[in-house]
């Protein structure tokens, strides 16, 4: 039995599918694309799929994946993934399929690029200045004081075509600590009046603990 | 207009992806290519809209000209209505992201009495005027179709054209004659005396209503040479139309998520209650052969992994166990499931539990909808007790142990005896497990008893009985519930509010318009939403109006009296109804269609018999 690791984007409309609902829609899209995926057993028999690392709702990734297993030796990966693609809605587009190499508990971090109208790079000054930045941060038992300033010491932003850009690299995986680059805005909402709810969030790499690409 | 507003919007709303589109079977198109555009508007949320199979039968139907273009619209939940309001974007479809109001025809289906304020709320929130007067040619035109077409004569003033009956045929009709009339500069009013030729097209406007002083409608009088009395449309053969093969696959969990394969149109039962019964006569099955096939391309093109065998009544299908079979030879290896809702409690054989058990254990559902054998006679539920009971056993000896059993109450005639007999009907069942000796160990027996509020509805031989006032059915509620005596037994039941409400609008007339409009004014909309529902509200609107709503809801109707909908017809003549009415006051049943024919009169719509009496076409159980 293989594992295989489909490459995915996730951009556009497709961003508002919720992770539970993607994951409906991906079974769905590998049995109407016919892949040769196999089945767990027992009364009610449902495609094997694991997803990398779960994407905000509204946030744009180029770097998804999902895991799935077959049982069929000879597998031609280009037409696969074309087929999936095709069977998937607008603005999930598979990059490549091929057999899952690296290990998804050995993600660590994950990059992002963001984009918010107007001009706010005198706001990301300030907050480079601040010697700390607490925010309260969801856990599973209520929330805990965080300070970003440790994750994200600096920021380097620019204006182009009317729209503040920076990126953000952040711990990321299923172990340790989590990080989403929406506590960032939130944070610079609360501080500066930045629009967090308007602002573009487009996850561009995901790295392992030894720097390399999880993708690719 | 995928924009940065809209997204925003999205942004700040609970499960957006119900206001994006973009799921697999989504149609686009080129709009330079068009020669005519389709709004096709569910007025309730996206989960119940993208349930419903004859949205997805038409979307279809329409998309296959390349020249037109069907789109979808619902209504948007309250946060995203609200964000909408404030961000001023107008209600858009989900393909195109434009407006309503730049659609040729905006389409809506009435499905539900409740949902009529919704329809106003979504022409308000395009922009388009909610009256049919006030809309200038520029304006798409503003039709409707679905059940509650055989009256919405509330929804008169609001309305350009509704269509009666089955979509499949006519509606394409109206399409191609509305291209023609846009590229021959037709007026508005040009076109719909026009439609008014297509079979089960009514236009509102084209029929004067005129009232007596006791309120009751005293003559409806057709202008312009149009036909005085509108037939349903109803496609004939069910063989000659092929069934839907691709879907658009919700990407938000849809109410009912899965493959729908149509089995039949129409019921042979005629019990008096359902209306779905008598708009949808005479019952036209599909050959299983095609069936089957069909079941199998839908769920290849859509990814499905179950798939549901849908109609008022699937096990009266002929073919029932043959289509089973060849089902059983591709679903398990494909890891399809099979449903089978609407499963009736008199022929639930044996093999059939079998069949269904093989895929698939749930609860399992019967609708006996009263509780005494004189009641079930009134409303013709043939279903007696030596069923229920030999059904139940039959499925408590292959497993089950949950029942689900659905009644109505305040249905004519009915006595406080009857609603004991809904207890007592529910509680033989709780013995009936204990007396199974081969059932589950440690394993309980529970059985729901659900009870809804009898709606009296137009076009079915109740439509003369007046509804139980809302004291009454709350006094008969707490009987129920005073004589369940097993803790195995868990009572429902629903709101009478709602109810009443409905029953106000199955039977009112055009008058009601205003109180409509003035409620949605007032802040009324989701009426089909307990959470949303504003009882008050709308008790105000009706009392600053004065409109009487026992009016309409709680008075019995002379059978000589001429109904606000005695100008719409679907094939049933007002004579059996009021045969069907009288034969219910003295509760003697009528056998069901493929046994023996009533003489309704919905023959006539086939032109010959509905049925031939031949053994072979009769199901052996029914
Ligand atoms: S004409 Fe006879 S068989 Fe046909 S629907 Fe009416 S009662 Fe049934």
């Amino acid at each position: 039995m293989n594992t295989i690791r489909a490459w995915f984007t996730k951009t556009g409309e497709a961003s508002y599918i919720s992770h539970l609902d993607l994951q409906r829609v991906m079974g769905r899209a590998m049995r109407r694309a016919k892949l040769p995926v196999w089945y767990s057993k027992g009364f009610n028999p449902h495609i094997y799929m694991t997803f990398a690392l779960p994407l905000s709702l509204g946030q744009e990734s180029l770097v998804e994946s999902v895991d799935f297993r077959s049982e069929e030796e000879n597998l031609d990966f280009e037409a696969m993934a074309k087929a999936l693609s095709d069977a998937l809605p607008r603005g999930i587009e598979v990059k490549k399929m091929y057999f899952a190499d690296t290990d998804a508990a050995k993600i660590a971090s994950a990059k992002y690029q963001v984009r918010i109208a107007g001009d706010w790079t005198s706001a990301m000054e300030k907050y480079n200045a601040l010697p700390e930045a607490i925010i309260e941060k969801k856990t599973k038992r209520g929330s805990k004081p965080l300070n970003l300033k440790e994750q994200i010491p600096q920021i380097e932003s620019w204006v182009r075509d009317g729209e503040t850009c920076f990126a953000l690299t952040l711990p990321a995986g299923s172990s340790g600590l989590n990080l989403n680059p929406s506590l960032l805005l939130q944070y610079l909402e609360q501080q500066y009046g930045l629009p967090a709810a308007q602002a573009h969030i487009l996850r561009v790499a995901i790295y392992t603990e030894d720097g390399g690409k999880f993708l690719g | 207009m995928f924009n940065e507003n809209l997204k925003a919007a999205l942004a700040a709303v609970q499960k957006p992806g119900r206001y994006t589109g973009g799921e697999p079977g989504c149609v686009y198109k080129d709009k330079s290519d068009l020669d005519l555009r389709f709004a096709f508007c569910f007025p309730d949320t996206y989960e119940v809209g993208m349930s419903f199979l004859g949205m997805k039968i038409l979307y279809e139907e329409l998309n296959k000209n390349p020249h037109w273009w069907c789109e979808r619209a619902f209504m948007p939940w309250v946060d995203m209505k609200a964000e909408m309001e404030k961000r001023n974007i107008p209600l858009y479809c989900l393909e195109s992201k434009d407006p309503l109001s730049e659609f040729d025809i905006v389409g809506f289906t009435l499905q539900y009495e409740l949902s009529y304020t919704n329809i106003l709320a979504m022409l308000d929130m395009a922009g388009i005027p909610l009256r049919a007067a006030d809309r200038d040619d520029t304006m798409p035109l503003v039709v409707a179709g679905g059940p509650c077409v055989c009256n919405a004569e509330p929804l008169a003033p609001f309305f350009d054209m509704m269509m009666l009956g089955e979509g499949e045929e006519q509606l394409p009709a109206v399409c191609e004659l509305t291209v023609r009339a846009k590229k021959e500069g037709w007026s508005k009013k040009q076109l719909l005396r026009a439609m008014a030729d297509i079979p089960g097209c009514y236009i509102p406007s084209l029929y004067e209503v005129n009232y007596n002083e006791d309120g009751t409608v005293k003559e409806i009088l057709p202008l312009d040479g149009v036909p005085a009395v509108v037939t349903k449309a109803i496609i004939k053969d069910m063989n000659s139309q092929p069934l839907p093969t691709n879907f658009i696959v919700p990407m938000v969990g849809a109410v009912h998520d899965r493959a729908q394969i149509e089995v039949l149109r129409g019921c042979v039962r005629g019990c008096r209650f359902c209306q779905a019964g008598f708009l949808y006569r005479p019952m036209r099955e599909r050959k299983a052969e095609m069936l089957n096939e069909a079941a199998r391309d839908l769920c290849a093109n859509t990814g499905y992994d179950e798939v549901s065998l849908t109609s008022l009544s699937t096990s009266d299908h002929s073919q029932l166990e043959t289509l089973l079979d060849e089902m059983l030879e591709w679903t398990p290896e494909q890891h399809v499931n099979m449903a089978l809702p609407s499963l009736r409690i008199d022929n639930f054989s044996e093999s059939l539990i079998q069949k269904t058990t093989k895929v698939r254990k749930s609860g399992l559902t019967f609708a006996p909808e009263a509780g005494t054998q004189r009641l079930r006679d009134v409303i013709n539920k043939n279903v007696t007790w030596e069923e229920i009971e030999k059904s139940c056993r039959t499925a408590f000896e292959g497993g089950y142990t949950g029942v689900k059993l659905y009644f109505m109450m305040g249905l004519p005639t009915e006595t406080m005896e009857d609603i004991e007999g809904i207890a007592e009907t529910a509680q033989k069942i709780v013995d009936l497990y204990y007396q199974n000796p081969d059932k589950p160990k440690g394993r309980g027996v529970q059985v729901t008893i659900s009870v809804s509020c009898f709606v009296p509805k137009p076009h079915t031989p109740f439509q003369f009985c007046p509804q139980d006032t809302k004291e009454m059915l709350e006094e008969k509620q707490r009987h129920l519930v005073r004589s369940v005596k097993s803790k195995k037994i868990t009572v429902r039941y629903h709101d009478s509010k709602t109810s009443f409400l409905e029953a106000v609008f199955a039977k009112g007339d055009r008058r009601l318009a205003d109180a409509l409009e003035e409620a949605y004014r007032r802040g009324c909309y989701f009426d089909g939403w307990d959470d949303q529902f504003k009882y008050d509200t709308w008790l105000e609107v009706f009392h600053d109006l004065g409109v009487d709503m026992a009016f309409y809801a709680n008075r019995q109707i002379p059978t000589d009296e001429i109904t606000p909908w005695d100008h719409l017809h679907y094939g049933v003549t007002k004579r059996y109804l009021i045969s069907e009415y009288e034969k219910a006051l003295s509760a003697k049943t009528t056998p069901p269609c493929n046994r023996h024919c009533a003489g309704c009169g919905a023959n006539k719509l086939l032109g010959g018999a509905c049925f031939e009496y031949d053994q072979s076409v009769v199901h052996q159980n029914g």
